[in-house]
């Protein structure tokens, strides 16, 4: 009986495991080795080169466009997590019927379209927008505000649109553990307002808060849909110009160069968040359920 | 609850996030609505025109067909790789388990931007020209995780003994999943399915590059994004949120029914679905 227990199950898995190496692995290492081949229309030629690389690191289009995608990624994910996190603190303790319904309108939210919020924005901002004209109903102004659309700002507004509601859920998991005795020990024992937030409530949101910051900090920055609809010629992110590569010129060795730095930046981003996650101990923190 | 641990501050924040989040989505209900095409207050009536418009469009009813073929043909493709594949992780103890898992994650920590375009190149190299089979395939590679998390969280929770008690009295592994595991852990795999049809259904990102000369509805959105100010895409907006929250409340529907099933008794689990896949994913 033990025998069959042992090893015989996992062919069960055998479709799936083929299935991804096939279509995910392998295409991935195709598009690795793309980056280091010579570009031709739409497709790629044999002699190996770092060409493609340097072509990166050349222009100044690139340096502005990774730029804005640094600026537009690090204050999406810092609104979203610092936004989220007392929604999240307020979801832990909201007694039953009302934290049921916070919670279907936000996961409700967390799937509505992409690209219908994106159109959403966009007819709140523009220059024929809501803002703009019952700002000139009321008399306000009397020609429509340009700077509201096509800049970084109303990228990462529809960023922050996006993806907040994933950073509340992902917090709320987070603090599932968080007894309300654990916080009123700490007060029994002298910890200040502040201090039950600093030594109580963050060790164990850090983690989560911070893979979090991570996951929109790393979609916002290689978003090209949001930025070609909202981002104007200011508000153009680097992952646009992956885009442009793959369909508008056809340059893939190009494309996939510019993909692979994108993702060794994001590989970096993460190991020092590990690393600075292990150095704090804030890695390890568990409270018994 | 746990009493007085309740701040007014966080209250008051919880408040303005939601409008934060729902205000837009509601404006473009509420001009969907509108009888012109301005997107201004007073309102100038009402009227199911755009409503009418796009439900004529015999672009969108293709586009919806196509994502209906795309997203059905997704939600059930995962949800049979998917069972066997947390299934056949649960239950065994090899060595190639950990690799396994690790692959079976992996596709969640790629954005879609870099899935799309390796897929895209993968094809080429393969030869296989873009279609809806193409879209299909990367959806499935890309729902997989998220429908593979919960799975195997559901499998896992159950009681070995009972499926060793069956296995004990003479059933075969087949039977024994037909007839102790399946009833335990159906809605809950079926309602993980809603959430890769959901996924599947509003993928854009990824299609993008993988479509070819075909349209989805997200397709058809971002096209008349190019074009103009269309206020027909409000009533398609409108229609497609109306669609994904009743697919979400199915969903919920499900699993708080198989949970209370399970337990016998009212659990918040069911709500925690698509947190707990969200978390692990983070």
């Amino acid at each position: 009986m033990t025998a069959r227990l042992r090893g015989g199950p996992l062919v069960l898995a055998t479709p799936a495991a083929a299935g991804l190496l096939l279509f995910f692995v392998a295409p991935l290492a195709a598009f690795g080795v793309y980056s280091f081949l010579t570009g031709a229309l739409y497709e790629v030629k044999p002699p190996f080169t770092l060409g493609n690389y340097e072509d990166v690191f050349a222009g100044n289009l690139n340096g502005k466009l990774a730029r804005n995608s640094l600026v537009v990624g690090l204050l999406s994910a810092t609104v979203c997590v610092a936004a989220a996190l007392p929604m999240a603190y307020w979801l832990r303790y909201a007694s039953g019927r009302r934290r049921t319904v916070a919670l279907f309108l936000i996961v409700a939210s967390f799937l509505a379209s992409y690209l219908v919020r994106i159109y959403a924005w966009r007819s709140i901002l523009g220059e024929n927008g809501v803002i703009n004209r019952a700002l000139e109903g009321v008399g306000v102004i009397s020609e429509p505000l340009g700077f509201l659309l096509y800049n970084r700002f109303a990228v990462t507004i529809a960023l922050v649109h996006i993806f907040l509601s994933y950073v509340v859920l992902v917090l709320y998991a987070a603090l599932a553990p968080l007894q309300a005795s654990y916080l009123e020990v700490a007060q029994d024992l002298g910890a200040g307002r502040l201090q039950r937030w600093r030594r109580v409530v963050l060790p164990l949101v850090a983690a989560p808060a911070l893979s979090a910051f991570l996951f929109v900090f790393v979609l916002s920055a290689s978003d090209y849909v949001t930025p070609q609809f909202l981002g104007g010629t200011n508000g153009a992110l680097l992952g646009l110009e992956v885009q442009v590569s793959f369909i508008g010129t056809g340059d893939y060795a190009y494309g996939a160069a510019i993909a692979f730095c994108m993702l060794a930046s994001f590989v970096v981003c993460y190991a020092l968040i590990a690393l600075g996650l292990r150095l704090t101990r804030l890695d390890k923190v568990r409270f018994a359920t | 609850m746990s009493g007085g641990r309740r701040s007014p501050l966080a209250g008051t924040f919880t408040l303005v996030g939601l409008v934060f989040l729902w205000a837009p989505l509601a404006l473009m209900a509420l001009f969907s609505l509108h009888a012109t095409a301005s997107l201004s207050f007073p309102f100038e009536g009402f009227s199911t025109r755009w409503y009418a418009q796009v439900l004529d469009s015999p672009e969108v009813r293709s586009a919806a067909r196509n994502s209906l073929i795309v997203a059905s043909a997704t939600a059930v493709g995962t949800l049979v790789l998917g069972t066997l594949a947390a299934y056949g992780l649960t239950r065994s103890r090899s060595r190639l388990r950990g690799p396994l898992t690790l692959l079976f994650f992996l596709p969640i920590t790629l954005p879609g931007l870099f899935l799309g375009v390796a897929m895209l190149v993968g094809f080429r190299r393969a030869g296989l020209s873009l279609s809806l089979l193409t879209v299909t395939i990367a959806h499935l590679v890309y729902v997989f995780p998220f429908f593979f998390m919960v799975a195997r969280a559901a499998l896992a929770r159950l009681d070995p003994a009972l499926e060793e008690m069956a296995m004990d009295l003479g059933a075969d592994r087949f039977t024994t999943f037909r007839r102790v595991t399946l009833p335990q852990v159906w809605p809950v795999l079926v309602g993980a399915a809603c959430l890769a049809f959901a996924l599947s259904f509003d993928e854009f990102v990824i299609t993008f590059f993988v479509i070819g000369p075909d349209s989805t509805l997200p397709l058809y959105v971002w096209s008349s994004l190019r074009r103009t100010i269309d206020p027909s895409i409000n009533a398609i907006s409108t229609l497609l949120l109306l669609f994904t929250t009743l697919l979400f409340a199915i969903t919920v529907l499900l699993a708080s029914w198989g949970e209370r099933r399970r337990k016998g008794r009212t659990a918040e689990a069911p709500l925690g679905l698509v947190p707990a896949a969200v978390e692990r994913a983070g």
